[in-house]
């Protein structure tokens, strides 16, 4: 259990492993446990594991029984949504669980057993709520503060809970606050995180608004005002009126470039990919190198040819590692087990930077050539279909594009286009 | 009367030949020059009545020519004009005597030429 409290991350997670070891029959055996958390003035009813009523144990029993199903095998895979549906489906319980922290609840320090003539209200609540005739309430300390309270109980079998069964429930409830502070700690730190990326967005986003809307103002001004020139006072020198079209046209293609770029900048903004300068060359040697193995076991030749100058390009680093582990995973897939030639190469083609995947291994399928990078076609070459599907995704994220061709024969060529950083 | 002399510093051609054609039409006697260099070759000639001047001028920015016009040249009306308000919060672009925002509509930076001019004589 301690093991697998320590890899969880959730803390709804974290109370529901806890409270199905209170509930399982190779566990502690508890017909149902619940999970209370003080909060402002009041415990409050946070989750709970096992049936609701009589019926629904005999029925959840014997659907267990009959699909041999061990709950506590089911710890180490979460099924966050059977995690979600088991809150969902104690969600009025637990609204009338909640109580508020009267003098002398939950300053408990050990386990006991509660019944309906408990001298402490909320004690008298919880059996009243849950109709029950023993409840184990297990308190939950910090320093001398009620920090939440765990309760079970053998609401349909009325087995009777042990001294022992109490202290092993209690262990498990440490556990659980260890576990709860640790997710806790952890969500406020991820959120923190957050916060600090959106503020960083925000302000990225900020500045880029602020570079576009000079640089489309320009060319729009410019296109606006002459037009308006050529209205107010037309020339009868052809010549004159032509270049002053030419500028307005070329004005207006340059303003239609930089929403172009605008909008690829905040779709990679808005898929949570930052964009910075990124060595091209120098990634693709890299990556290229961690494939060396495992081509040189597939009688694979893999080669990489960069320029010696830096290659800057518009990206994110992970995202670009990404694409060409997919492709070059893709090429290896093709070229199967007989061997074969791979070919990395990084080029400037202004206002890209292209990086080439090629390799002379079986040509694309038929099924697959119609649009390699749509995803969701299972055939030998690309695997699960998805790694292309992938490939796309990144590189539009990026504001780039990416595309295959076969015109050269015998070799499939898959190109990625980057931004060249300016 | 003579009609006032504008030197118009900016590094788009197109910007230059819009104010060449609007501001001759309206009877200045207009100059342009599309660099740093340009303007102050031109201003050391003397003649100039008034300068339109675009902050961003390539990847030097024009403030710096500012600063020397009004170093030089202490009586010479100078009217910013740029694509982006941000520079307004730069203290340099204070020595201005207008600043106007491009746009498609000359009024506003024609304007603040006569208003400028006005003052200064």
């Amino acid at each position: 259990m301690s093991e697998v409290l320590e890899t969880v991350v959730d803390p709804e997670v974290a109370a529901w492993s806890v409270l199905v070891a209170y509930t399982a029959g190779e566990g502690l055996g508890f017909n149902r446990a619940f999970l209370l958390l003080a909060e402002g003035g009041q415990i409050r009813g946070w989750f709970g594991v096992g049936p609701r009523s009589r019926e629904e144990a005999r029925e959840l029993w014997a659907d267990l029984r009959q699909r041999g199903v061990l709950p506590l095998d089911r710890l180490t895979e979460p099924d966050l949504e059977a995690v979600e549906a088991e809150r969902k489906r104690h969600a009025a319980t637990l609204a009338a669980l909640s109580h508020d922290l009267v003098t002398g609840c939950g300053v408990w320090r050990r386990a006991f057993i509660g019944r309906s003539n408990h001298p402490n209200p909320c004690v008298r609540h919880w059996v009243a709520v849950l109709d029950s005739r023993e409840l184990v309430v297990v308190p939950l300390m910090a320093g001398s503060q009620p920090w939440g309270v765990v309760l079970a109980d053998n609401f349909v079998t009325h087995a009777p809970a042990y001294h022992g069964t109490l202290e092993a429930a209690e262990t498990l409830a440490h556990y659980l606050r260890a576990a709860l502070e640790r997710t806790q700690l952890l969500l406020r730190f991820q959120e923190e995180k957050r916060r600090r990326m959106l503020a960083e967005h925000a302000t990225a986003l900020l500045d880029t608004a602020r570079t576009l809307a000079h640089d489309l103002k320009n060319p729009l001004a410019l296109a606006g005002g002459l037009a308006r020139e050529i209205m107010s006072a037309p020339t009868a020198d052809r010549e004159s009126f032509t270049r002053r079209l030419g500028i307005v046209a070329t004005a207006v293609t340059r303003a239609e470039q930089r929403v172009a770029e605008l909008v690829a900048g905040l779709a990679s903004r808005a898929d949570g990919i930052s964009l910075g300068p990124v060595e091209v060359g120098a990634l693709a040697e890299r990556v290229t190198e961690a494939f060396r193995p495992l081509a040189a076991s597939r009688q694979v030749r893999l080669l990489c040819y960069h320029p010696e100058r830096p290659m800057m390009a518009a990206a994110a680093i992970p995202s670009l590692e990404r694409c060409l582990e997919n492709l070059l995973a893709n090429a290896l897939e093709a070229l199967g087990e007989t061997g074969g030639e791979i070919q990395v190469a990084v080029r400037d083609e202004p206002p890209w930077v292209l990086l080439v995947v090629a390799d002379n291994g079986l040509p694309l399928p038929a099924p697959l050539r119609v649009d390699p990078f749509a995803g969701g076609i299972t055939t030998r070459r690309g695997g699960s279909g998805l790694g292309l599907a992938s490939v796309r995704t990144l590189a539009e994220a990026m504001g780039g594009k990416v595309e295959y061709d076969e015109t050269e024969p015998g070799w499939v060529r898959f190109t990625l286009f980057l931004r060249r950083w300016s | 009367m003579t009609a006032s002399r504008l030197l118009f510093v900016d590094d788009e051609e197109g910007f230059l030949e819009l104010y060449r054609t609007a501001f001759s039409r309206d009877g200045y006697t207009v100059e342009t020059t599309g660099t740093i260099e340009g303007a102050r070759d031109r201003l050391a000639q003397g003649g100039i009545d008034l300068v339109v001047l675009d902050i961003r001028l390539g990847e030097v920015s024009g403030l710096a020519l500012l600063r020397e016009i009004k170093a030089k040249h202490s009586g010479l009306p100078v009217v910013l004009s740029t694509a982006y308000a941000r520079y307004q919060d730069d203290f340099s672009s204070w020595l201005a005597d207008a600043y106007v925002v491009k746009s498609s509509e000359l009024g506003e930076l024609k304007q603040a030429v006569r208003r400028c001019l006005g003052a200064a004589r």
